[in-house]
């Protein structure tokens, strides 16, 4: 007999941190996918923006909803100046350079947050945390809800800039091929130094909804990565519905994980892995396939 | 002349051989006997870390190996009271038979994707740890009894021979074929294939050979240690530690492991100190300064900037 409510239930809990991953994800999707570099260091920005969002609250009680807009702007004049400083330098590096240097910078800004912030896992407290909707059978918190639909909201916002706007076009042009961009008078280094700032940015914000409905600490940041690099592997290396794909797979996996296996949400955290293993074990380009090494 | 030696690195080696074994551990007092083991064990892992990137793989999941190495050893001993000094030596195997399983399964993988793998293995060996405690003593670890009674001579020996079995391992790969197998699969993995050399068997071997000594160390540890827990074997400090101190020194030489090492320990050892949380902020700044402006290390600095300031000096002189 199968119980539909906690079914349901499951499957809804499951779409809704997808949505939260699809957001923390979007910003690596678009370092990948026009500059062709693996940004190890992003889970850290979304960690920035995370502890952003939560002093604003605790020093000023900005609510984080409308804080995600200044923990984005924040993180996007930080991204420009690491791409500015580190990435642009080794550009034209090979993949391992690059590898080692945002993974140098996502150690530098986990022990920089351990020196200023202690190890403390900190939590936000709105007047809004408690509540929840009710919907018959099944029933959603508000600040899940919340999260969910703002990242809805950021993922339309970077399709409409990457398909309607002119930088945004520019993007996917880099993308397709950075020689050709360049001929046709494409500027491709503010193209990447652009498409960096916008990914940071949607680190920053992706932080600030992190900081609402988990614990912000040093380390959330790789954690969130580590979930990120599975979502990536199953949706295709740097494509935004791939991104989408793999973020419901892996939130909807963890989701059913946590609620029919006993002790469920211990083996949930692991789930990324297993799935990550796997699907590089059985297909080495990722689930929907690339054209990027 | 096709001598493996030069007389005069013969003499070096015999002094420096003299020292270690002698001397230093005489000298030294307690607390910088207790450091020098620890520097012993780091650059066996830095050592090691750098023999699989001859065929160039990175490896940023070293602390799987390593946890694998420190559990087996201490949960050995657990059970069925396997001597500490052949359970170090159980962890090491243990490590090699689970580095043939990823390595034909992920070794396939180029570049980037490998890494990417080795960080979700050890990852994923945290969470399976923390989730049977039954088996693995889950979050709150296992204690093991002190290495030959607590006695640190003796403890200063065991490492100095791994370490001593290590670096000659690592010479003799530099002087065999496999050297050239491993660079040519390094610099270009399909005309290495062209040439007749299979770059996953080379691979997977010197995974293997990485995993046997990080193993070895891990084993080591638990039982220098007395005391260890899935969060710090397992932990990505361990991978980070495992490939910052041979690249900062150096990579594909014998001694860049070993001079990274020294200054890197040193360098954590002066923060420790003085920064109670994060001291590990080092090993990021080192990486990035070390890819934007000295991609060959230390030695690479070496003999490009400064050796030349001499050879210059002395041909004027």
């Amino acid at each position: 007999m199968v119980d539909w409510a906690s079914l349901l239930q499951s499957l809804a809990n499951g779409i809704l941190i997808a949505g939260l991953y699809a957001a923390v994800t979007l910003g690596l999707t678009l370092v990948l996918g026009v500059m062709g570099i693996v940004n190890f260091a992003h889970g850290e920005l979304i960690m920035l923006g995370a502890y952003s969002s939560f002093w604003l609250f605790t020093l000023l009680g900005i609510d984080p909803l409308l804080s995600l807009a200044l923990s984005g702007v924040l993180l996007f004049f930080i991204g420009t100046g690491i791409y500015r400083f580190t990435i642009r330098p080794i550009m034209k590096d090979p993949p391992l350079n690059q590898l080692l240097l945002t993974l140098g910078l996502s150690i530098f800004f986990q022990n920089l947050a351990m020196i200023l912030w202690k190890t403390d896992s900190r939590t936000i407290i709105t007047s809004y945390s408690g509540m929840s909707l009710d919907l018959g059978i099944i029933h959603f918190g508000l600040t899940r809800m919340i999260t969910f639909l703002i990242s809805v909201v950021l993922t339309v916002l970077l399709v409409v800039f990457l398909s309607k706007t002119k930088p945004g076009r520019a993007m996917q042009a880099v993308s397709e091929n950075n020689t050709a961009s360049w001929l046709i008078g494409i500027n491709v280094e503010k193209t990447y130094l652009l498409a960096f700032g916008v990914a940071a940015a949607l680190a920053g914000a992706a932080g600030a909804l992190v900081s609402t409905v988990m614990y912000t600490f040093p380390m959330v940041g790789f954690k969130l990565s580590l979930k990120a690099f599975c979502i990536l592997v199953i949706g295709g290396l740097g494509n935004i519905p791939g991104t989408l794909f793999g973020s419901l797979i892996l939130g909807i996996t963890e989701s059913f994980v946590g609620t029919y296996i006993p002790e469920g949400s211990g083996w949930a955290e692991g789930i990324s892995f297993v799935l990550l293993i796997v699907i590089l074990i059985i297909k080495p380009t990722g689930l929907a396939g690339t054209r990027r090494e | 002349m096709n001598r493996l030696i030069s007389g005069k690195s013969f003499i070096v080696l015999i002094v420096l051989a003299v020292v270690l074994i002698f001397f230093y551990p005489r000298v030294m007092d307690s607390y910088f006997l207790h450091l020098t083991i620890a520097i012993f064990l780091a650059m066996i892992l830095a050592s090691s870390w750098d023999i699989l990137a001859r065929t160039g793989q990175v490896s940023v999941g070293q602390a799987g190996l390593f946890g694998i190495g420190a559990y087996a050893s201490a949960l050995l001993y657990q059970w069925i009271h396997l001597p500490p000094v052949l359970g170090i030596l159980a962890g090491g195997i243990l490590a090699v038979i689970l580095a043939v399983g990823i390595g034909y399964l992920t070794l396939r993988l180029r570049g980037i994707y490998f890494s990417i793998t080795t960080i979700a293995f050890a990852e994923a060996l945290a969470v399976i740890w923390l989730m049977i405690p039954d088996i693995t003593g889950g979050a709150m670890g296992v204690s093991t009894p002190p290495l030959f009674g607590g006695n640190r001579i003796l403890a200063y020996y065991l490492i100095l021979a791994i370490l001593a079995l290590v670096i000659m391992t690592v010479w003799l790969i530099e002087k065999s074929r496999l050297n050239f197998a491993f660079t040519a699969i390094r610099q270009n993995e399909d005309v290495a294939n062209v040439m007749g050399i299979n770059p996953t068997r080379y691979k997977v071997l010197a995974f293997m050979i990485s995993a046997f000594f990080t193993g070895l160390a891990g084993g080591f540890y638990s039982h220098y240690n007395t005391y260890i827990i899935p969060y710090e074997v397992f932990g990505l400090n361990v991978s980070i530690a495992c490939l910052v101190m041979p690249i900062f020194g150096g990579l594909y030489t014998i001694l860049g492991p070993v001079i990274g090492t020294i200054l890197v320990k040193v360098i954590e050892e002066f923060l420790r100190v003085t920064v109670p949380y994060g001291h590990q902020i080092a090993y990021g700044l080192i990486l990035v300064v070390v890819v934007l402006f000295m991609p060959d290390g230390l030695i690479g600095l070496w003999k490009k900037r400064i050796k030349p300031l001499f050879l210059k000096k002395s041909s004027v002189g």
